[in-house]
C-alpha cells in the first residue's frame, strides 16, 4: 500500500518539526506578563487558593466567612479570585499556572516541595515584609524550612512532627495494653507480632514502599534514630550509617522473621490509610493529622485510634504545609497576601485558630496541630489555651504523642531535591519488604552512590 | 476491497437478522445458518459431535467472559454497599452484609455528581459534534480531494500519536490560556475540551482509511450531476460512512469521559469540573465504599452510550473500514 | 507541465482550465481541512514544537529561559533509573504484545465462530475499556493482594502456592501486563472481529475442498486475510504500549526496586515530582524519536509484505 510513503512522511514530519524548533524564537513565554494588580494606589487585588472543597462544607463556610471579614477589615485589599482545586498543591498544574500567569498570588505548598520552589526561584522573597506579622517572632523552627541564605520565602501554616499511630481496639484484642503503647522498636516488633497473630489479614505494622512515600518514611525513621539523609552542607548522602541500617534491618526482621507486616506493599497515602481505616492494621508511622484524616476522610472509627511518640526518637521529621507568594507579584500584592495569611492562619482566635467557632461548627478541636509557635511564647500559649478550652474530641488519643514528643527537635526534609532522594530510597524500602535475601549493606551502598551522583550533578 | 459498499449493508443487517431468526427458533434443527461462513465448516458444525463441541465451547466462553469481565462489575456495584471494614474483610464477602444504597446517595451528594455528570455530558457531547465535523471534513479532503501536501499533513497528524500527551500538556495549556492571534482565554470554557479533542490523529486516520475505500465512481456520478464537494460529503459520503462515524463517536466520548489530567488543568473551577476530575481530586479523602460508588455512577453513562450505539459500532467495525 | 508544448489551440484552452480546476480543488480541500489544521496547529503541533524547544532549555517560568544545549538529556541519561526504565518499557511492550496482541486475536476468532450471545459477549469484552482506570486499579489491587486476594485464593483451591504478584520484582511487571491486557483487550478484539467478518466465505470453502483442517484454514485463510489490519494494529499497539504509564503509576509506584519504572513514569517523575519539566521534556522527546524511527522502519519493512 502507501505505507512506505507514510514512513517517509513520519520522518519528514519530524524533520519539519525539528526545523521549526530551530527557527522559532521562544518569545511567547508567560514570563513577561506581570500578574494582574494595580501598582499605584487604590485597592490592591490578590487571588488565593486552597479554599476547602465543597465536600468539606463546614470548613468551606468558615473560610468564606473569613474572606468577607478580612476584606471588610482591609478595604484596600480585594480578593478577586479564590480557587478550591484539591489537592491544593498539585505538581501537575503548578508550573502551567505559573507559566501562564494563572498562579494565585498566595499559594499553598506542602513541606516536601518548599525547598525545591525556593531553589528554582518560583516563590517571592518576602523577607522585607515579615516583620509586619505580629506573631512572627513566636514561630517555632518550622519557619527555617522557608529560609534560604537569610531570606524568607513563605510562611508555615500547618505543622506537626511524626509519631506512631496505633489501633487501640486491636491492641486490646491482641492482649496488649492500649494505654501503654510501644516505646522502643523492640516493643513495636513484639506488639506487631501479637497483632499479626490474630489471624489472616491482620497486619502488625504497615509501611510505605513506592511513589516516593517509601523514601519519605525511611527519612522519618532514620531521623528518629538520630541519623540524617544528607550531610549538613547538602552535598553528600549520609544515610549509609548504622542508623540507616537499623531502619531497614528492623523492617526486614518484622517482614520476614516475625511475618508481622503482611505481604501487600503500600505505595501511596490513601492505600495505607485505607488499610489502617479497615481496622486490621495495628500500627504505622504517622503524624497526628492521620487520626483526623482517618476519621473525616476514610470512615475509620475515630475512637479506636491513638497516636504516641515515635519510638526512641531523637529527632522528628517535620511535616506540614504553608503558603508562598507568586514570584510575579508586586510589593503591594505581597504585603496584602501576607496580611491574608496572617489573618487566616496565624492569628490566635482568628481564622483556622478560631477554636470557638470551629467547635460550634462541629469541626474537630483538640488535636495538637497546627504546631506553629514555640510553647513558651505568647502566641503558643494563647493557641494552647484556646484549644484546651474548646476541645470537642478526646485529647487523650493524642496525649501520648504530645507528652512523648516534648523536647525532641524537629528536623526538616532533606534539601531541595527531597523528591529525587525519596525516589532513590524507595528502592531499599521496597527491597527489604519484598525480598527475604535482601542485602541491606549493598542496598544502602547503592542508594548512597545514586544520591551522591544526584547531588554532585546539581552542583 | 472494491466490494466495500456491499459490506456495510451486509454486516449491519445480517448478524442482527440472523439473531432474530434464531431467537424465533423457527427451524430448531438447522440453527446454524451457512450464509455467514467462518473457519469452522458448517457441515461439521451441524453434525452431532460438532454441536456438542460447539455448545461446550459456547458455555465455556460465556462463563469465563462473565467471570472475567462482568464479575468485576458486580464486585464494584456491591462493593459500594459494604462498609470500609467489610471491604477489607477476609475472606471477602460476596454479598454485602446488608443491602443499602447509602454509599451511592452519599457519593451523589458529597461530590455533587449531578453537576459533574451534566458538565461531562456537555463536554463529551460538544467534543463529539466538533470532532465529527472537523475530522470528517479533514479526512474527506485528504482522501477524496487529495490536495497538494495532503500526505505531509496526514503524516504530521499521525506524528501526534507518537508523543505522550503529558509532555505537550504545558504548551497546550499556554495556548488555551491565550490562543495565538485571537487572544482568547478558553480556560473554564467547554472550548478548552472541545478544540483539543478534535485534534485527534487516530480519528482522522480511521476516517480517511474508510473514505479511501469508497469507490470513486460513486462520487464521480454525483459530481457529474453537478454536486459541490460539500454536497457530496453530506449526501453521499456521510450516509455510507455511518458505521465508522459510530466508532469515532464512541472513541471520542469515552476519551473525554475518562481523561482527567487535561480537564484538571483547563477547568479549575469546581462548578465546571468534569466527573473524572471531581472523583480523582477527592479520591484521597473519602471512604472506600463512597469512592467505589462514585466510580460506578461515573462509569454508567459511557456504558449506556456504548449499549445504545453498539449496533452502529459493531457495524462500523465490521464494515471493513480497517481492512485496507 | 510537459503538456504545455502541445501546439493545438484546444490544448491551450484546456490547459488553464485544468490548472484552474486543480487550484479550485486545492482551495476546496484546504477549506475542508482548515478546521482540523487550526485544531492540530494550536493544540498538537505548536505544543510539540514548544516541547522540543523546552527540552533544550532550562526555565522556571519566572525568569527568561536559558539555552542549555544537551544538559537535560544528560540529566536523564545519568539517572540510575534511565536504563531500567527503557528495559522495563521494552519488556512490558514485548509481554503486552504476547498477551495483548495474541489474546484479542484468538478471542476474536472464537467469538466469530459462535452463533449465540454475540451481542452480549462483545459488550462484555468492551466493558473494561469503558471503566475509569481507577476502577480497574482498585479491583486488581484486591485481586493481587498476596494475603487475601482473589487470585491467591483461586491458586490455593488448586493447592498451588500463592504468588506475590505486584509485590515481587520477578512478578510485578507481568502482573501489570495482565491488568493492561484486561483493560485494553476490548478494542483489539472488536477490531479483529470486524476484520474477520470481511473474509469472503468462498476462501474457507475452497480451503475446505482442498482438504485443509480447521487450524490449517486459520493459518492459510484467516491470518493472511487479516494481515493488513494485524500489521497496522501491531504498530499502533506498540506505539501505545511504549507509552505505558497509568498501570505502574497507580499499581506499583514504579517498584518494587524500580522493577516497573517505565519511560513515561520516569518522565512524569521528572516533570512533576522533581520539578524539572525540561528534563521530562527531553525524555519525552527521546521517546518520540524512538517511536518515530521505529514506525518508519516498521512501515518500510512491512510494506514488502502488504502490497
Amino acid at each position: 500500500m502507501k505505507s512506505h510513503k507514510l514512513s517517509i512522511l513520519l520522518v519528514s514530519g519530524l524533520a519539519i518539526a525539528a526545523a521549526a524548533a530551530c527557527g522559532t524564537d521562544d518569545s511567547g513565554n508567560g514570563g513577561d506578563k506581570a500578574s494582574a494588580g494595580s501598582g499605584s494606589g487604590g485597592p490592591v487585588s490578590i487571588s488565593i487558593n486552597c479554599e476547602p472543597p465543597k465536600t468539606n462544607k463546614a470548613q468551606r463556610a468558615t473560610f468564606e466567612e473569613d474572606l468577607a471579614a478580612f476584606q471588610k477589615l482591609n478595604p484596600d485589599i480585594k480578593i478577586t479570585k479564590v480557587t478550591d482545586a484539591f489537592p491544593c498543591y498539585d505538581p501537575r498544574t503548578f508550573e502551567p499556572k505559573l507559566a501562564s500567569g494563572d498562579l494565585e498570588t498566595v499559594f499553598y505548598v506542602n513541606f516536601p516541595n518548599v525547598g525545591r520552589l525556593i531553589e528554582s526561584g518560583q516563590a517571592a522573597d518576602i523577607s522585607p515584609y515579615v516583620n509586619e506579622i505580629k506573631t512572627f517572632p513566636d514561630y517555632n523552627s518550622s519557619i527555617d524550612l522557608f529560609k534560604k541564605d537569610g531570606k524568607i520565602y513563605g510562611l508555615p501554616t500547618d505543622g506537626y512532627g511524626m509519631g506512631l499511630v496505633y489501633n487501640r481496639a486491636l491492641f486490646t484484642k491482641a492482649g496488649l495494653d492500649p494505654n501503654d503503647p510501644p516505646k522502643t522498636w523492640d516493643e513495636v516488633r513484639a506488639a506487631a507480632k501479637k497483632i499479626a497473630a490474630l489471624g489472616p489479614g491482620y497486619v502488625g505494622y504497615g509501611e510505605y514502599s513506592g511513589n516516593n512515600v517509601g523514601g519519605w518514611h525511611f527519612t522519618a525513621s532514620i531521623y528518629g534514630r538520630g541519623g540524617s539523609v544528607i550531610t549538613d552542607d547538602g552535598k553528600k548522602a549520609a544515610f549509609n550509617t548504622p542508623e540507616g541500617k537499623a531502619v531497614l534491618e528492623n523492617l526486614h526482621q518484622m517482614r520476614w522473621v516475625d511475618n508481622s507486616m503482611g505481604s501487600q506493599l503500600y505505595i501511596d497515602w490513601p492505600s495505607l490509610m485505607k488499610a489502617m481505616a479497615g481496622g486490621k492494621m495495628g500500627m504505622m508511622l504517622g503524624a497526628p493529622d492521620v487520626l483526623i484524616s482517618l476519621r473525616n476522610d476514610f470512615g475509620g472509627k475515630f475512637e479506636d485510634y491513638a497516636i504516641t511518640a515515635q519510638p526512641e526518637a531523637k529527632a522528628l521529621l517535620n511535616g506540614g504545609a504553608g503558603y508562598m507568594i507568586n514570584p510575579k507579584a508586586t510589593p503591594e500584592q505581597i504585603r496584602a497576601g501576607i496580611k491574608w495569611i496572617e489573618y487566616e492562619f496565624l492569628t490566635p482566635g482568628k481564622g483556622q485558630l478560631d477554636y470557638v467557632r470551629a467547635k460550634n461548627a462541629n469541626l474537630t478541636v483538640g488535636q495538637p496541630y497546627p504546631d506553629l509557635y514555640r510553647p513558651d511564647t505568647p502566641s503558643g500559649q494563647a493557641v494552647n489555651e484556646l484549644r484546651k478550652a474548646n476541645a470537642n474530641i478526646d485529647s487523650s488519643q493524642f496525649a501520648g504523642w504530645v507528652e512523648g514528643s516534648k523536647g525532641i527537635p524537629p528536623k526538616a526534609e532533606p534539601g531541595p531535591y527531597a523528591q529525587e532522594i525519596y525516589k532513590i530510597l524507595d528502592t531499599p524500602m521496597s527491597a527489604v519488604l519484598t525480598r527475604k535475601d535482601a542485602n541491606i549493606d549493598q542496598l544502602l551502598a547503592d542508594a548512597e552512590a545514586k544520591v551522591n551522583s544526584l547531588l554532585a550533578s546539581k552542583g | 476491497m472494491s466490494d466495500i459498499t456491499v459490506i456495510p449493508g451486509r454486516s449491519a443487517g445480517t448478524p442482527a437478522a440472523a439473531d432474530r431468526r434464531e431467537r424465533r427458533g423457527r427451524r430448531p434443527r438447522k440453527a446454524f445458518d451457512t450464509q455467514f461462513r467462518t473457519a469452522v465448516s458448517p457441515h461439521q458444525l451441524n453434525t452431532t459431535r460438532g454441536r456438542i463441541i460447539y455448545w461446550i465451547v459456547l458455555v465455556i466462553v460465556v462463563v469465563s467472559f462473565t467471570a472475567a469481565f462482568v464479575f468485576p462489575l458486580y464486585w464494584m456495584v456491591t462493593g459500594a454497599m459494604k462498609s470500609t471494614e467489610e471491604l477489607n474483610s477476609i475472606p471477602p464477602t460476596f454479598l454485602p452484609s446488608h443491602f443499602s444504597l447509602d454509599g451511592y446517595l452519599q457519593a451523589w451528594d458529597l461530590l455533587g455528581l449531578g453537576t459533574l455528570l451534566g458538565n461531562t455530558a456537555l463536554y463529551a457531547g460538544g467534543a463529539w459534534l466538533l470532532t465529527l465535523a472537523v475530522d470528517v471534513s479533514a479526512a474527506y479532503a485528504l482522501s477524496k480531494l487529495r490536495p497538494v501536501l495532503g500526505k505531509v499533513v496526514l503524516g504530521l497528524m499521525l506524528s501526534t500519536l507518537m508523543i505522550p500527551p503529558m509532555v505537550i500538556m504545558l504548551p497546550a495549556y499556554l495556548t488555551v490560556k491565550d490562543v495565538p492571534f485571537f487572544h482568547w482565554n478558553l480556560l473554564n470554557t467547554p472550548w478548552a475540551i472541545w478544540l483539543p479533542a478534535a485534534a485527534n490523529g487516530f480519528n482522522v486516520f480511521l476516517l480517511k482509511r474508510f473514505f479511501d475505500s469508497i469507490p470513486r465512481e460513486l462520487l464521480e456520478a454525483a459530481e457529474i450531476d453537478g454536486a459541490s464537494p460539500g454536497r457530496i460529503l453530506w449526501s453521499v459520503v456521510i450516509p455510507i460512512s455511518r458505521p465508522i462515524l459510530g466508532v469515532v463517536s464512541i472513541l471520542t466520548v469515552v476519551n473525554v469521559w475518562r481523561d482527567f489530567v487535561w480537564p484538571l488543568l483547563v477547568l479549575p473551577d469546581s462548578d465546571k469540573m468534569s466527573v473524572s476530575i471531581g472523583i480523582a481530586s477527592l479520591s484521597s479523602q473519602m471512604p472506600q465504599n463512597v469512592l467505589v460508588a462514585s466510580l460506578v455512577i461515573a462509569s454508567l453513562p459511557t456504558i449506556i452510550v456504548f449499549f445504545l450505539f453498539q449496533r452502529h459500532i459493531m457495524a462500523g467495525l465490521t464494515a471493513g473500514s480497517l481492512k485496507g | 507541465m510537459t503538456t504545455a508544448s502541445i501546439p493545438a489551440t484546444g490544448g491551450r484552452r484546456r490547459q488553464p482550465t485544468k490548472l484552474r480546476r486543480a487550484v479550485r480543488r486545492n482551495i476546496t480541500a484546504y477549506g475542508f481541512l482548515c478546521g482540523a489544521l487550526i485544531c492540530f496547529a494550536f493544540f498538537s503541533w505548536y505544543p510539540m514544537v514548544r516541547e522540543i524547544i523546552l527540552s533544550f532549555q532550562k526555565t522556571n517560568f519566572v525568569d527568561p529561559p536559558k539555552w542549555v544545549g544537551l544538559e537535560n538529556f544528560r540529566t536523564v541519561i545519568n539517572d540510575p533509573a534511565f536504563g531500567p526504565a527503557w528495559v522495563n518499557t521494552a519488556l512490558f511492550t514485548l509481554l503486552a504484545l504476547l498477551c495483548g496482541y495474541g489474546i484479542p486475536f484468538v478471542t476474536a476468532i472464537v467469538l466469530n465462530e459462535l452463533r449465540h450471545a454475540r451481542a452480549y459477549l462483545r459488550f462484555v469484552v468492551y466493558l473494561p475499556v469503558m471503566l475509569p482506570p481507577a476502577v480497574s486499579v482498585l479491583l486488581f489491587q484486591w485481586f493481587y493482594n498476596p494475603d487475601y486476594g482473589l487470585f491467591n485464593e483461586i491458586l490455593s483451591l488448586f493447592h498451588l502456592p500463592g504468588l506475590q504478584w505486584l509485590n515481587s520484582t520477578s512478578t510485578a511487571l507481568i502482573s501489570l501486563v495482565i491488568v493492561s491486557t484486561w483493560m485494553n483487550m476490548g478494542s483489539g478484539t472488536l477490531i479483529y472481529l470486524a476484520a474477520l467478518q470481511t473474509i469472503p466465505s468462498e476462501l474457507y470453502e475452497a480451503a475446505e475442498l482442498d482438504g485443509a483442517g480447521l487450524f490449517k484454514r486459520i493459518w492459510h485463510v484467516t491470518i493472511p486475510q487479516t494481515k493488513l489490519i494485524l500489521l497496522v494494529m501491531l504498530l499502533l499497539q506498540i506505539v501505545a504500549t511504549m507509552q505505558v504509564f497509568i498501570e505502574p503509576y497507580l499499581l506499583t509506584g514504579g517498584g518494587p526496586e524500580n522493577a516497573t519504572v517505565s519511560v513515561v513514569y520516569l518522565m512524569y517523575q521528572y516533570a512533576f515530582n522533581f520539578g524539572n519539566l525540561n528534563a521530562g521534556n527531553a525524555l519525552g522527546l527521546m521517546l518520540m524519536i524512538v517511536l518515530m524511527v521505529f514506525s518508519a522502519i516498521y512501515l518500510r519493512v512491512s510494506r514488502d509484505n502488504t502490497v
